[in-house]
């Protein structure tokens, strides 16, 4: 078989938006990015991307033919579904008239992108190729009118092991506004490059669950931007555990006085699996508050990174941020780093970090067993143990049945595959 | 009847011999107490006894009720019915205590073919046992053993054994961090449990337990070894003369 060079992916992808969007120049500058960040880039330096760039992809670019079942995890929640990337409506329920989701351009957002003066977010293998290429780009509005909103389930599905999806979503909240959304990435593409933009309004609440369970070949290159405006709150909770290679990489902006972001996770990770969790939080301006609170558990020769980033600016004092990860192996061939990152310019702050990494405590074990307790159970207690506190602490109470269901089978599939 | 038979325990931990050729006979009915200066390996025999990773015998034997421990794990061992309440007991955050008790009393009953009680049942029975040992309904929402007091610590312990009803229970330093009216109450819950067909060995610094405990036999441990057994007496006139002329009359 012939070895993909590593810049072939973006040669088909420019291959590919030439002859789709001739005619769509404000696609083009995305198509300056020519070949995967190296491990030499600091970004990535813990997430390596050589067997993505071995893979031979190109953008997916065929209509869907299959059939799919929706699996809801909220009975009364609305479900918007994109196949290989693109809105179906048809698999989706119907909209209540207070959803808006309406099509955009490019330059109906691109200032939000322009806030983000960091190089690592401008040349994006996922902000490039998705820009360049998505069919189209939605915006879910949510309007101030509105007391009540259902959940959201956003699925994203479909796609082969040789092709790329690009699904791309801003979601954008008005003042006042309460809103709940999950994303659900079960695809089967070689690359899932979903983008998403979010926008806070003033006193708005976004509480956001991503559920990371793509089939066991794919590259999930997850990228999230969010602008978060006075008093208003972001809540976000990403749940990692399927994928060859998932790198949930988070990039929030707090530029409203009085504002919160929790950027929180959970990976699960066995086999070969890399699970990446990257999250920057910018404060720009006082009294905002930010965690950055990540736990994993990790089997097998499976490796993951936190990286967290919280960058203060000078004039945003009495800010307060929060980093902190824990990861419990449970093979001595599992590897898990932390990469904490403190850029602090101004001098009234409060900021915490700390990192553990650990076999799950012999004590305890010894205390449960010493109850009647098997070892094996003794170690499915202290996991969910594990789990459950920072479930309870990231997500609204009455998401946590279903989060933590989502964690149960795979950590069954942990602790019975070490016993092998 | 005899449930627990420690032939001639020798252990060593990191190389260093803790257990020195320890011997040990309970019955069935039985009280007994051991007591000794600190570090001359009580605890190490409770661990021994539990089956702690690391705690394996060198040489010696323990039987319980003729079946030979040594190859049987810990959660085995308690399945059998022998219970170990900590001198330290471990905190387990994120670990309901109600949903851990509940966890505990019916993997014993299915251990003993015995019907697992229903949530509800359950949390009746447990509402009973908590109130005869003083245990606020508060606590019992609360991770087990995570930001306990050392009493209540000690108490929870007790209420385990009491869902457990096991047949031999090895109480290490209970009475620690109790205050006058906790150590009334969890005597009373340990004589509560207390018949003809159990028993139970305290080890205690005390003679303060020993008035609400009554013991059968009082042994006196030494430099990993039982050096002096006798009864109810043995343990007054240690907190009267302390330990030094036994410990020389065997020197
Ligand atoms: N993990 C260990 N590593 C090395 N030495 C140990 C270990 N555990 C116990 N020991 C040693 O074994 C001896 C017996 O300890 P043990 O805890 O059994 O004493 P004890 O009689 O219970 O004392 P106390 O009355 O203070 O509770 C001590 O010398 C102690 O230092
Ligand atoms: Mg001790």
């Amino acid at each position: 078989m012939k070895k993909a060079r590593n810049d072939q992916f973006f040669s088909n992808l420019e291959k590919f938006v030439n002859k789709v969007y001739p005619n769509q120049p404000q696609r083009k500058p995305y198509l300056n990015l020519k070949s995967w960040p190296s491990p030499r880039d600091e970004a990535w330096k813990f997430s390596r991307l050589g067997n993505l760039a071995r893979k031979n992809i190109l953008p997916l670019n065929f209509e869907n033919q299959q059939d799919f079942n929706i699996n809801k995890l909220i009975k009364d929640s609305i479900s918007l579904v994109f196949v290989n990337g693109k809105f179906e409506k048809k698999l989706s329920d119907k909209l209540l008239s207070e959803i808006v989701i309406e099509e955009v351009q490019i330059e109906d957002f691109k200032e939000i992108i322009n806030k983000f003066d960091n190089l690592s977010v401008k040349n994006h293998p996922t902000l490039n190729s998705t820009l360049s290429c998505s069919e189209k780009f939605f915006k879910i509005k949510f309007k101030n009118d509105i007391k009540f909103y259902k959940p959201i389930e956003i699925f994203n599905l479909g796609g082969t092991e040789n092709t790329s999806i690009h699904p791309f979503i801003f979601i954008d909240l008005d003042k006042n506004t309460n809103v709940q959304v999950f994303q659900h990435y079960s695809t089967y593409a070689g690359l899932l490059a979903p983008f998403e933009i979010i926008n806070l309004s003033e006193n708005s609440n976004l509480e956001i669950i991503k559920i990371y369970d793509d089939k066991i070949n794919s590259h999930n290159l997850s990228l999230t931007l969010s602008v978060i405006k006075e008093e208003a709150n972001l809540r976000s909770f990403a749940l990692i555990k399927g994928g060859e290679f998932t790198r949930s990489e988070m990039h929030t902006l707090l530029e409203g006085e009085n504002s919160n972001a929790d950027i929180n996770g959970i990976y699960l990770s066995s086999g070969n699996q890399h699970h990446d969790l990257t999250s920057c939080v910018y404060h720009n301006v006082p009294n905002c508050k930010s965690s950055q609170i990540v736990k994993g558990v990790l089997g097998e020769e499976s490796t993951a990174v936190f990286q967290g980033k919280v960058r203060v600016e000078k004039l945003a004092q009495k800010t307060e941020a929060k980093q902190m990860s824990r990861a419990i192996m449970l093979s001595d061939k599992a590897v898990s780093n932390s990469k904490p990152e403190l850029e602090i310019y101004a001098d009234d702050v409060i900021c915490g970090h700390g990192a553990t990494v650990g076999e799950l405590d012999e004590d305890q074990i010894f205390y449960l067993s010493s109850r009647g307790i098997s070892k094996q159970k003794a170690k499915v207690i202290l996991i969910d143990a594990f789990l459950n506190e920072m479930i309870s602490l990231s997500i609204s109470d009455k998401f946590h049945d279903i989060i933590y269901n989502k964690t149960k089978t795979k950590i069954n599939k942990l602790l019975t595959n070490e016993y092998e | 009847m005899p449930i627990l038979e420690i032939k001639n325990a020798e252990l060593s931990i990191d190389n260093k011999k803790i257990l020195k050729g320890l011997s040990l006979n309970v019955n069935e009915g039985e009280t007994h107490a051991i007591m000794g200066p600190n570090g001359s390996g009580k605890s190490t025999l409770s661990y021994m006894l539990a089956g702690r990773d690391g705690y394996e015998l060198d040489n010696g034997s323990i039987n319980f009720e003729n079946i030979d421990l040594t190859p049987l794990s810990p959660d085995e061992r308690s399945n059998l019915g022998l219970f170990l309440a900590f001198q330290y007991p471990v905190e387990l955050p994120g670990v309901s205590s109600t949903n851990f008790l509940r966890e505990i009393f019916n993997s014993r009953k299915k251990y003993l073919g015995e019907n697992e009680l229903s949530h509800l049942d359950f949390i009746k029975l447990l509402r009973k046992v908590a109130e005869n040992l003083s245990i606020k309904d508060e606590m019992l929402k609360r991770y087990v053993n995570f930001g306990f007091s050392g009493g209540e610590k000690k108490r929870f312990e007790i209420l385990q054994m009491a869902l457990l009803d096991p047949k031999i229970s090895v109480l290490d330093e209970t009475d620690s961090g109790l205050d006058v009216d906790a150590l009334k109450i969890v005597s009373e819950g340990v004589n509560n449990l207390k018949d003809k067909k159990n028993a139970v060995v305290v080890i205690t610094h005390y003679q303060r337990l020993l008035d609400y405990i009554k013991p059968d036999i009082v042994h006196i441990m030494s430099d990993g070894k039982i050096i002096k057994s006798g009864d109810a007496d043995l343990a007054l006139y240690v907190e009267k003369n302390g330990y030094s002329e036994i410990l020389n009359e065997k020197s």
